[in-house]
């Protein structure tokens, strides 16, 4: 028996004119397959909406205060554990060091000025270096090298700030 | 601006009594699909009650240019179906669970009682069969049929593409049709006397 275009009509829950209502009542006399859809498509349209308890919403204000209170703890006890982790790497990184410092200042001090040096130097030999390279560049790289280098720099930057984007939009439905 | 939109964004800024009303307007939508998605009533309620809780969390996200409705019950659905799938890979029996669900019962004030049992046969009947379909074609479905959501509101909720939904609900529609078949029993008709066999 030839289903079509009934199937697609019940299926698809098709508007249908008189003349297509009645050709489609005289198929469903002789097709159980096709009245089997539309007994699926009645039990479909009467189905009713399931209410929940009464109270539900007493029961959502009791649930959220208890995720309040929850998350409040979990924050505390976060907290807690990240402060007192902290001060513990902190004396078992920094202990010896002021333990030494505590001992000899003298020493401590010698020693922070001459790491104060050594930066200080390090960053001025940078520069000079920086401000050579400046000098030497341009008569080795044309103008159009420059253009293509600053170009395909500026064209990674794109790049990073559009990543950065996508990956920071909000989503939305949680 | 409507009232629950006004609700929305008293809500969004802290207003707890707002979102209350939002949960008081919502409660039946969002309970039913999470009833007809997991087909028991205390899952149902639990799953309820997330939803409203991680909408009340999340709720700085809800973009207001989309229906809220539209929006919760995409939380419900997702919600479900993590929850059917987590099901799956559960060692407890299931099918004895599930069996279990569906309460309905007919209504006394009906003015028809044998039509209104038939009827609440046929839900029931319904509800047995939605349990054998897909977890995100049976989310679409309900938003179909029991939310009266459009194709393109449930593609929203359900991350799909509105050509996706259309296939989803007709092969769903396909399938449901063929199980109602296969699991209706169907009384042959009688031949009555003098009657021609070949009717």
């Amino acid at each position: 028996m030839n289903h079509r275009p009934f199937e697609d009509w019940l299926i698809d829950d098709q508007p249908l004119t008189s003349e297509q209502k009645r050709e489609l009542q005289s198929h469903l006399r002789l097709c159980t397959s096709c009245s089997a859809i539309a007994e699926s498509n009645l039990a479909l349209h009467t189905a009713h909406m399931v209410s929940p308890l009464p109270g539900f919403t007493d029961r959502f204000k009791t649930r959220l205060a208890h995720r309040r209170s929850d998350q409040r703890w979990r924050q505390i006890v976060g907290t807690l554990v990240l402060v007192l982790g902290g001060l513990g790497l902190l004396y078992w990184l920094a202990g010896p060091i002021i333990q030494e410092a505590l001992n000899s200042p003298a020493e401590w001090i010698t020693t922070a000025i001459s790491y104060f040096l050594f930066v200080l130097t390090s960053l001025q030999a940078l520069g000079e270096a920086g401000a050579i390279l400046l000098r030497v560049v341009p008569n080795f790289v044309t103008l159009t090298g420059l253009f293509i280098i600053l170009t395909m720099v500026s064209g990674i930057g794109f790049l990073f700030i559009i990543s950065i984007w996508r990956i920071n939009r909000v989503p939305q439905g949680v | 601006m409507n009232e629950e939109m006004a609700w929305v964004i008293q809500a969004q800024q802290g207003n707890d009594e707002a979102f209350t009303n939002l949960v008081e307007a919502y409660q039946k939508h969002v309970y039913n699909l999470c009833y007809r998605m997991l087909g028991e009533p205390e899952s149902a309620e639990d799953a309820a009650q997330e939803t409203f809780l991680r909408a009340f969390q999340h709720l700085h996200r809800y973009d207001r240019k989309r229906p809220f409705a539209t929006w919760l019950l995409s939380i419900a659905a997702h919600y479900c179906i993590d929850r059917l799938r987590r099901r799956k890979f559960s060692t407890a029996s299931i099918d004895q669970d599930e069996d279990e669900g569906g309460f309905e019962l007919p209504d006394a004030d009906a003015p028809n009682p044998e039509t209104e049992v038939v009827h609440t046969e046929q839900r029931e009947q319904m509800q047995y069969l939605l349990k054998r379909l897909d977890s995100v074609d049976r989310a679409a479905i309900i938003m179909r049929y029991w939310n009266d959501c459009s194709e393109v509101e449930i593609a929203e909720a359900l991350n799909l593409t509105v050509s996706a939904v259309k296939s989803r609900l007709h092969r769903a529609r396909r399938a449901l049709a063929g199980l109602w078949q296969a699991e209706t029993p169907r009384p042959k008709p009688e031949r009555r006397p003098n009657e021609s066999p070949a009717f």
